[in-house]
């Protein structure tokens, strides 16, 4: 046996016919570093320079609190609703011919195209107490511009591409003849979905969920422009930082830099790893 | 009965998936679907499991129609061919998704999960998922998932398809197992013959979306009653014959045909034959068998050695008496299969000339042996040729049309097989009515070859011997073309009332039962031609079929249709001759032209 062939048995290379393990690795291990590791770094750096019961208390500051409220409480309902909206789109995209498809799967992607801060002013207007859909809301009482809805409103906007492109892949490789099976078996449509379809499109729409919510909590351009800004009420954390920023406060911004990309990290490993597990079950890799 | 379709029938868009099935299945019985690739028999196992809905016909389960109820409520277990499990869930998940369907208990789920694991011999595996199994073990779950509701019909589409020969066969043979353990109505659709011939108590033979022939495998391999089925199940020498004295002459011997057999042979005239390689005898100087009789000679042009068997392949030069119902007339091959004790006693080298001789023949009843085109010139022939209907029939019944020219007097082997004549507006039906007067049995008259033909109207003249013979072409026409069937009957004023749904009844039965194909009956009153005329429409192309008992009984009926139908004839016309009354009558011709019906 040759030492070549010993090494490829070792627990992290797997054997595969394809060469360039290692160059591959490398190059991702500097590409990830230069890109995302470094930058990183830094703003842990630079947070970490100042004395920790200074960095507590800004972080733990009412306003700061407030907005870590606002931001991710927003960015997940937001996401939340792009998933279910999300799927019944990718869902009509993708199991129906109707006239002006190709339209309607064109225009999904244009939250991706436009400069979030026009999306954020178009929002704004709209929504707005004498806009075209606000002067109907205004009468019934729902104020959705500068006011935390707007916030979710403009969320739920960018967010939503992330979905529909995550599921209707996987929902076009659905085999038509599970939803047969199901029927065959005696099940009614709502077991149908519920049972089969739902569980097989699961890991892709947990994919788009996490993605829009990543994209969410990130959102600054088109949030600004809807929320009216008010602090401990419709502020959201990357504005409070470009705040500090423009105060010449850098080493507050980087501690909600810090605090913003903790929970962050920790809220989409913890939806990875249950994606991952539901996946595995899924796909029946369960050993 | 258990399932019992009645002529069912779907189109996707403009072409048509099943045609007019009609078929009855009986409690227990293991049934199956045989049919090549798009032959609709795929379409019609969904259509009773109601995944598929129908445009017309009857599908009754148990004797409850069923025809409108949805897939769920039909209580039928339907296993596919890529098993359509649920992945995500486990082996026993996917067993008790139709008891979970139903609402039953925690407790008699499991019981029924263990006793259908023990059922498919996958006792213990209740937790893997479906990818954690083999193929094999995973079409053991579907069949298990399928039996779980205990549904009184399961429905199995090509399940032996992604898996390898060897776990085929154990699969083909434990579900055989199972199918007779739980004493239900099976239906199985495949594509492969062997598997159809291991596996059903009975067979249908599938092609173009109309149920060619049913019958159990051993009739259906030995006396198939169509070339569909003869060549389909298995290899098969198709060659013409002649009914000579009681029994078929081929080649150089007049062989017994049985008299029992099935849906009577012809009694005169020219046949088709079929004969197995392994009835095909061959030898250097003598044939090796002595019950054989000789056929002719030929070259050996290929020795296969497969295992237990030698396959032979013989180049043969056509004489008047041995030619093949492929092509005939054309230089043709035979094959034989020997057992290797033959092989060795009478040792072959390809290029040799060997004496070739059949243990048995069988004569299909088939009444389409051939297509002769009978024209006066070459470019009248060539029309013929080239008319839709002809090439239509050509390809589907894989005969190649034999061309003959008329100036000279009509040649005898023309009037043997389906003689085809141009229909001139002039001389009407004179081209016809001359042929019938040579002997002819079956003679069409193409009027408009540029369209495909869409529909077939039948009018019967009411003799047994006219039923037989019309019914047979019929049965033959549309088992090769697409097109509906109507069949016309007089609604008959002066008897007692009911007595000619009697006769609707009876001809029905009789279609079905000598020739497999059902056919749509109408009643019309009054005038013969007033009802053909009116179901002529020339949006869509008719062929008329008429059924006469003799040439002589059909002047009245052409002098009643003649200058009824001129104006708008039929695309093509059909003239069938009863098989009892083989008198000819000389007069049939001169009688025409005195009726002036002809112009």
């Amino acid at each position: 046996m040759s030492a070549r062939a010993a090494a490829y048995r070792s627990r992290w290379v797997e054997p595969s016919i394809l060469p360039g393990f290692n160059l591959t690795l490398g190059i991702s291990v500097a590409f990830l570093t230069a890109i995302v590791l470094i930058p990183i770094a830094a703003l842990v750096l630079k947070a970490g320079s100042m004395p920790l019961d200074e960095l507590w208390r800004i972080a733990t500051e009412p306003r700061a609190l407030a907005s870590y409220r606002l931001s991710f409480g927003a960015s997940l309902i937001a996401a939340t609703l792009n998933a279910v909206f999300g799927f019944i789109i990718a869902w009509s995209l993708v199991r129906y011919r109707f006239p002006g498809r190709r339209f309607v799967d064109a225009i999904i992607d244009l939250p991706f195209a436009l400069p979030t801060a026009v999306s954020g002013i178009a929002l704004a207007t709209v929504f707005s107490p004498q806009g075209w859909i606000g002067r109907w809301l205004e009468p019934l009482g729902i104020q959705v511009a500068y006011s935390w809805v707007g916030v979710v409103v403009a969320l739920t906007l960018i967010g939503l591409p992330f979905v529909v492109r995550s599921v209707q892949p996987a929902l076009a490789e659905v085999d038509a003849t599970l939803e047969d099976a199901a029927e065959s078996l005696g099940a009614g449509r709502f077991m149908t979905f519920r049972r089969v379809i739902l569980p097989t499109v699961a890991p892709a729409l947990a994919t788009g969920f996490t993605l829009a919510l990543a994209r969410a909590i990130g959102e600054y351009g088109s949030v600004i422009f809807i929320a009216g800004n008010l602090p401990m009420r419709t502020e959201i954390t990357p504005l409070l930082i470009v705040i500090k920023l423009e105060q010449y406060d850098y080493l507050g911004a980087a501690a909600l830099g810090l605090v913003m990309l903790s929970i962050s990290f920790v809220l989409l490993l913890t939806i990875n790893a249950l994606n991952g597990w539901r996946a595995a079950r899924a796909l029946g890799r369960r050993r | 009965m258990s399932i019992s379709l009645e002529q069912v029938s779907k189109h996707y868009g403009g072409s048509v998936a099943i045609s007019d099935v009609s078929v009855e299945i009986a409690d227990g019985e293991l049934f199956v679907l045989l049919g090549p690739s798009g032959s609709g028999k795929s379409t019609l196992l969904r259509a009773i499991a109601g995944l598929t809905p129908i445009d017309r016909g009857r599908i009754v389960l148990h004797g409850r129609d069923v025809t409108h109820v949805s897939a769920r409520e039909r209580e039928v277990g339907f296993v596919f061919q890529n098993y359509a499990l649920f992945r995500h869930m486990t082996v026993a998940e996917n067993i008790e998704f139709a008891l979970r369907a139903r609402g039953v208990g925690a407790a008699a789920r499991r019981a029924r999960v263990n006793e259908l694991l023990e059922l498919v011999s996958l006792q213990g595996l209740g937790k893997r998922l479906p990818s954690e199994l083999s193929g094999g073990q995973q079409q053991r779950v579907a069949v298990a998932r399928a039996l779980a509701h205990e549904p009184r019909v399961l429905l199995l589409d090509e399940p032996f398809g992604a898996l390898d020969a060897k776990i085929r066969d154990e699969l083909r043979r434990a579900i055989r197992d199972i199918q007779r353990t739980v004493g239900i109505t099976t239906i199985l659709v495949t594509h492969d013959q062997e598997e159809a011939f291991t596996m059903a108590d009975r067979i249908g033979v599938m092609d173009r979306g109309r149920l060619q022939e049913t019958d159990e495998p051993r009739v259906l391999y030995t006396r198939p009653r169509t070339r569909f089925a003869a060549t389909f199940l298995g290899a098969a020498n198709l060659l013409l014959g002649r009914i000579e004295g009681g029994g078929v002459r081929v080649g150089n011997t007049v062989f017994d045909t049985n008299p029992s057999e099935r849906g009577g042979p012809p009694r005169h005239g020219e046949v088709t034959v079929l004969i197995r390689p392994e009835d095909i005898v061959l030898g250097r100087s003598e044939l090796s068998a002595a019950s054989a009789g000789e056929l002719g000679y030929g070259t050996v042009r290929q020795i296969e050695f497969v295992g237990v068997l030698e396959r032979v392949r013989l180049h043969v030069e056509p004489n008047e008496w041995l030619t093949s119902a492929l092509a005939p007339g054309a230089r043709f091959t035979i094959e034989a299969t020997r057992n290797s004790r033959d092989a060795e006693t009478t040792k072959l080298e390809v290029g040799q000339r060997v004496r070739i001789g059949a243990k048995h023949v069988h004569v299909l009843p088939t009444p389409i042996s051939s297509l002769r085109l009978v024209g006066a010139s070459e470019p009248d022939v060539e029309r013929l040729a080239s008319s839709s209907l002809v090439r239509e029939l050509a390809t589907r019944m894989h005969i190649a049309p034999v061309r003959h020219l008329s100036s000279s007097g009509i040649p005898p082997e023309a009037l043997g097989g389906l003689a085809v004549v141009p229909f001139d507006r002039a001389g009407g039906f004179d081209g016809i009515a001359r042929l019938l007067d040579e002997g002819a049995r079956q003679v069409l008259g193409i009027a408009d070859g540029h369209r495909r033909i869409e529909r077939l109207v039948i009018y019967i003249q009411p003799t047994r011997a006219a039923r037989e013979a019309a019914l047979a072409a019929a049965g033959t026409l549309l088992r090769h073309l697409a097109v509906e069937g109507t069949l016309l009957v007089p609604a008959a004023d002066r008897t007692v009332r009911g007595t000619s749904y009697r006769d609707l009844l009876d001809i029905r039965h009789a279609a079905l039962r000598a020739h497999g194909v059902d056919v749509r009956t109408e009643t019309f009153r009054g005038d013969v031609a007033d009802a053909i005329g009116k179901r002529i429409h020339p949006s869509a192309p008719t062929l008329l079929l008429l059924g006469v008992s003799s040439p002589s009984s059909c002047y009245g009926l052409i002098e009643e249709l003649g200058p009824r139908l001129a104006p708008r004839p039929p695309a093509a016309t059909l003239i069938v001759r009863g098989n009892a009354d083989a008198d000819r009558d000389a007069n049939t011709i001169s009688y025409l032209r005195s009726a002036s019906v002809l112009g």
